[in-house]
């Protein structure tokens, strides 16, 4: 045997080994192809105003040294993921989504004895792809991930902070004649949802005691008064009065009760504690019904894929099996399972970012045990994109994740 | 890309896919996420032109090949490889059987440059002459002959059992001409 020989051999040896292309290849090479071709569009947008802004600024020519894409621009592997970071510390992402923020709740004791249950964000600094601790009290990521609507404490806020994830810095701040305790941008990054509060929802009283498990502490105070819709080109909001929901007994659930865009954008909705489980309401403020197609429980967070072809479903496992559902959104029958605790976002069509927990380890307090994972309806395969968080529902720097489009 | 195009797209990559992706695994010296990204690079830029592409698998694996070697992926500070053992250096007795030097052989190729890796893989995988792969890679067929002559000698100074092996031929003619469209397993 001579040394081509050998060559040829180890070659079709090592061809032999390899495994098949993963299921849906296509898909993931379309969706990806769809995600650079916008990117172009918009960079040959930017780049007109750019060479615009320098003809009338004279000729300052760039060194090239200032490269300004974002970091989850720059990398644009498929799947990114650090399964040995809890919290996460370095960009983590999969198909068109990115983690683009987690926060950590902790509970600060108050000088007159109120509980504040403070949110300490790491937010995606899109310079460097790493996560850095802010100082907002609330925010949330537009679509494709370069600008965040910051709100600072103690709430409610009385202005939105459009806050560059490039430079750090606060482009634009957006006044609000009602206080505002939460955000969150419409699907197309051009509306913003504001929930006004009178008081700070995430302040326990000491002078509203609420009993658990036999002691008295600080309790919560409902005083939602309704959501405002921000224009972000032009800063003009438009209120609409909508308090907590009550019955009969009175109300009853959490203090924060935050308006959200509809898979469409044409419609807000906040979740209930009660049925029906989550109240819309049209961007005029009027009472509206709960989409067909987006109808299911409020705790599948990733709802309509991206097409609009499949609904994330509930948990759906029983004894040791751990599965969530995969509804049809017309029929609401359930089309599969896929081996997940709880879906959290579309990574494409077929792609779901979703809380996992170890198989081998989900008994009893197990459960909390879970890290990031990717999965892909019709398979079990899974990719895991963080490190596990510890198996307590209720610790320390237990981190709860923010998506957004890439 | 209409929705015929589309179909058809999807159809190549879900019968082909998985024979590409052997060729893109060798192209990465083993490298099996960069070999995905390497053949998900390639499929993107053939569905741009999917409609005006005679021969899809001859056009895909020609970007690949074009693909793996250009200038921008060399510099591509990612590309690295990192391997779990480090390399062990082994004497020519060690290496008994057939299977330990297709393996001490597999460990050297991924430790070859890219454009090293690629030459060899047309030449010895896809058993092309020097001429055809000189008209995939887009160069001369000196530079074949010099870059396949160094990437030999590369491999011998990475696994020195391979000096029990014989010499190699200066130029060995395939003994079938088989053309990179053919499909394989």
């Amino acid at each position: 045997m001579n040394v081509e020989e050998l060559i040829s051999d180890a070659f079709r040896e090592q061809a032999a080994d390899t495994m098949p292309a993963p299921p849906h290849f296509a898909d993931r090479v379309l969706a990806v192809r769809r995600r650079r071709r916008t990117r172009r569009l918009v960079s040959v947008a930017a780049a007109t105003v750019t060479a615009v802004a320098v003809a009338v600024a004279g000729p300052r020519l760039s060194t090239g040294r200032d490269d300004v894409r974002p970091a989850s621009e720059l990398n644009h592997n498929d799947v990114i993921g650090h399964p040995d970071q809890s919290p996460p510390r370095t960009l983590i992402a999969a198909g068109d989504t990115v983690l683009s923020a987690f926060y950590v709740t902790k509970a600060v004791e108050q000088p007159n004895g109120d509980d504040v249950l403070t949110r300490t964000y790491g937010l995606l600094d899109q310079k460097t792809g790493v996560y850095k601790k802010t100082r907002w009290a609330f925010l949330d990521v537009a679509p494709g991930s370069r600008t965040a609507a910051v709100l600072e404490g103690e709430l409610p806020a009385r202005r939105i902070g459009l806050l560059d994830l490039i430079t750090g810095r606060v482009d634009r701040w957006i006044k609000t004649d009602r206080g505002v305790a939460s955000v969150a941008f419409s699907p197309d990054g051009t509306k913003l949802v504001a929930t006004t509060y009178a008081k700070n929802p995430d302040r326990m009283f000491a002078d509203h005691k609420q009993d658990i498990d036999g002691k008295e502490v600080p309790g919560p105070v409902p005083s939602r008064t309704g959501f405002t819709v921000v224009d972000v080109d032009s800063g003009k909001s438009d209120w609409h009065k909508a308090p907590h929901p009550t019955d009969e007994t009175g109300w009853f659930g959490n203090a924060r009760a935050d308006f959200a865009f509809s898979h469409d954008g044409t419609l807000v909705y906040a979740e209930t504690p009660m049925k029906p489980f989550r109240d819309y309401y049209s961007l005029d403020g009027d009472r509206a019904d709960w989409p067909a197609d987006e109808k299911g429980r409020a705790s599948a967070k990733a709802g309509l894929s991206p097409d609009g072809k499949l609904l994330a479903g509930e948990f759906a496992g029983y004894g040791a099996t751990i599965a969530a559902a995969i509804l049809d959104p017309h029929t609401h029958r359930q089309i599969t399972t896929v081996p997940v605790q709880q879906l959290l976002a579309w990574a494409d069509n077929k792609r779901l970012i979703a809380w996992g927990c170890d198989p081998k380890k989900c008994d009893g307090k197990g459960e909390f045990h879970n890290q990031l994972l990717l999965v892909t309806v019709g398979t079990n395969k899974v990719v895991p994109l963080s490190g596990f968080r510890k198996a307590s529902a209720d610790y320390p720097g237990r981190w709860t994740p923010i998506f957004s489009k890439r | 890309m209409d929705a015929q195009a589309d179909e058809t797209f999807r159809d190549f990559v879900a019968n082909r896919s998985s024979a590409l992706l052997k060729t893109a695994v060798l192209l990465s010296g083993g490298d099996r996420h960069g070999a995905e990204d390497l053949l998900q690079n390639a499929l993107i830029k053939v569905a741009g032109r999917w409609n005006r592409i005679e021969e899809p698998e001859a056009y895909v694996r020609q970007v690949l090949y074009r693909q793996h070697i250009s200038r921008w992926r060399l510099k591509w500070p990612r590309r690295e490889l990192s391997v779990a053992t480090t390399p062990e250096v082994s004497t020519p007795a060690d290496a008994a059987s057939a299977a330990e030097l297709r393996l001490v052989m597999r460990g050297a190729l991924a430790r070859l440059t890219a454009r090293q890796r690629t030459v060899l893989v047309l030449r010895y995988f896809e058993d092309l002459p020097e001429a055809d792969v000189a008209r995939i890679l887009g160069c001369s067929v000196g530079t074949v002959r010099s870059t396949t002559h160094r990437s030999l000698a590369r491999l011998r100074a990475l696994a020195p059992e391979l000096a029990a092996l014989g010499p190699a031929t200066v130029e060995q003619q395939p003994s079938q001409h088989k053309s990179p469209v053919e499909v394989r397993p």
